[in-house]
């Protein structure tokens, strides 16, 4: 171009020769770099022709299981404690789930959507799903624990169990499982029924947990104890793939404290101004309130 | 910029850095990795071997055999600190039990000594709350070493329009920490090492004798 222009003769442009080109001296490249770095790497990026994929920043929503368990069943007190011969034992004995309509509603709509559902039938259902589901984490079996458990359950069963070992056993059920209450929540819409269904579980299992180092933190291999359970399990009604699924547990507030952990743990103590001292002997260490939770 | 001279040792380390360079500029531009036609673009960040320690499980020990002492591997990178200084401290810590080297670092003048107390302390807290270690005290300094960072480089402008290129330091600090009492070293006296000198005379054969 330069070359034609200084070569026309009507209007010539004076040939630029380049003088001192060669470069002779070096700048590590991060000195200009600070300047350059903002407005250049986008326009780089798309002259290259990399497309970079579109992130959207949204938080992900399961609708495939409810977020808790809706109107928790409260176990009577003294369940599976008390002998056959007191007065409480016989009304134990004799309370069925027919007295209660909100279940049996709740029962009569799973059969709407689920024809085959009967409760006898669903609690030995229930049971075995319980082992499988169990089975499965001890072996740490993602796909299968996922197909048996709900998404809201899963984070529950596995957090903190990733570089531990478990070694649980199911050795034999004391009484036959019962389903105890069902009930048919629904989420978002009147229509999208989700069905979770209690069942209680009185049974012998075997659990030791192991550590990242194989030394035993809780539990014991050979000594079997004595297991009461109310489990829920869950279902998406609508969905006709949908199967029944372990949603959650309730622990009574009457429940026998778990046994403690094989390690010595510390109690943050009363907080203390400067002055004073601890008072060991009127020390009292605050005892958590019997309160029922679902986990 | 006036023309700078430079010795011919410099031009060719030059060569050398700007090809580097130019492969860290296109990673930096995000082309994915199989279009990097050089294969020499640092791997050493992504690879954190001494963190993975932390990850292997060991299977579950018989009721009869001895308890495995718990480990804890933790590292700092990218310290603004050089590595040399940094092992001063390293080695002085070595084999000292957790709140020995915790009260040597806090006293020591240095600025990497106040880096390695923090990473010391969490490793503590790590070991205590995520892998079982019963006693917060009860953890030694089994490994302690420091490594070579990424360095920054810069000019360094010399007389006469010379200028060298400054390198900004950067170390890796690695620590590991066992669960126990530390290790004593056997002191051994003058008499032990006459006596063990004696043995090595006496035990001495003849060979090809009758």
């Amino acid at each position: 171009m330069n070359a034609e222009a200084s070569l026309d003769l009507r209007h010539p442009v004076p040939l630029s020769i380049p003088v001192r080109t060669k470069k002779r001296y070096f700048i590590p490249p991060a000195v200009g770099m600070k300047s350059k770095m903002e407005e250049n790497i986008e326009a780089k990026i798309r002259a290259a022709g990399v497309v970079v994929k579109q992130e959207y920043m949204e938080r992900p929503i399961n609708i495939s299981c409810t977020a808790g368990v809706y109107d928790a069943y409260i176990p009577p007190e003294g369940d599976a404690r008390l002998s056959t011969l007191s007065k409480e034992g016989l009304k134990q004995r004799t309370e069925q789930i027919r007295q209660s309509a909100a279940s049996q509603l709740a029962i009569r709509k799973i059969k709407g959507h689920d024809s085959l559902f009967k409760t006898k039938e669903f609690a030995e259902q229930a049971q075995e799903i319980f082992i499988e589901a169990h089975n499965a984490l001890t072996q740490f079996n993602k796909a299968k624990l996922h197909s048996l458990v709900t998404e809201r359950c899963y984070p529950e069963m596995t957090r903190g169990n990733r570089y531990k070992t478990i070694h649980w056993r199911f050795i034999e059920s004391l009484e036959p499982p019962k389903v105890v209450q069902a009930r048919c929540p629904d989420m978002v819409s009147k229509d999208n029924l989700y069905g979770q269904v209690t069942v209680r579980m009185h049974s012998k299992q075997t659990l030791a947990i192991y550590d990242r180092f194989g030394r035993l933190m809780l539990g014991c291999e050979e000594h079997p104890k004595d297991v009461l359970e109310y489990l829920v399990f869950e279902r998406h009604l609508v969905n006709p793939y949908g199967c029944w699924r372990l949603h959650g547990k309730i622990v009574p507030s009457w429940a026998p404290a778990k046994d403690p952990v094989i390690k010595t743990v510390m109690i943050p103590g009363p907080k203390l101004r400067p002055e004073d001292e601890l008072d060991a002997v009127n020390l009292q260490v605050p005892k958590p309130a019997a309160v029922q939770w679902y986990k | 910029m006036a023309t700078a001279a430079m010795t011919v040792r410099g031009v060719a380390f030059i060569r050398n850095m700007s090809a580097s360079f130019h492969c860290r500029f296109q990673a930096l531009i995000g082309r994915c990795p199989q279009q990097l036609s050089c294969l020499h673009t640092s791997a050493l960040l992504e690879s954190k071997t001494w963190e993975r320690r932390n990850l292997k499980v060991f299977p579950p020990q018989k009721p009869d055999e001895a308890l495995r002492p718990a480990e804890i591997h933790l590292s700092r990178r990218q310290i603004k600190y050089s590595k040399d200084k940094m092992w001063y401290l390293a080695k002085m810590i070595r084999g000292l039990s957790i709140d020995q080297a915790v009260a040597q670092l806090e006293f020591n003048d240095k600025k990497g000594a106040k880096i390695m107390k923090e990473v010391l302390l969490e490793a503590q807290d790590k070991a205590v709350k995520h892998h079982h270690v019963e006693f917060k005290s009860n953890l030694y300094v089994a490994e302690s070493f420091s490594g070579k960072g990424r360095y920054l480089k810069r000019l360094r402008y010399h007389g006469r329009g010379m200028c060298g290129v400054m390198d900004k330091v950067y170390c890796h600090y690695f620590v590991k920490l066992v669960e126990g009492p530390p290790p004593r070293t056997e002191e051994r006296t003058g008499l032990d090492e006459a006596r063990d000198y004696v043995q090595k005379l006496r035990d001495r054969t003849i060979i090809h004798s009758l």
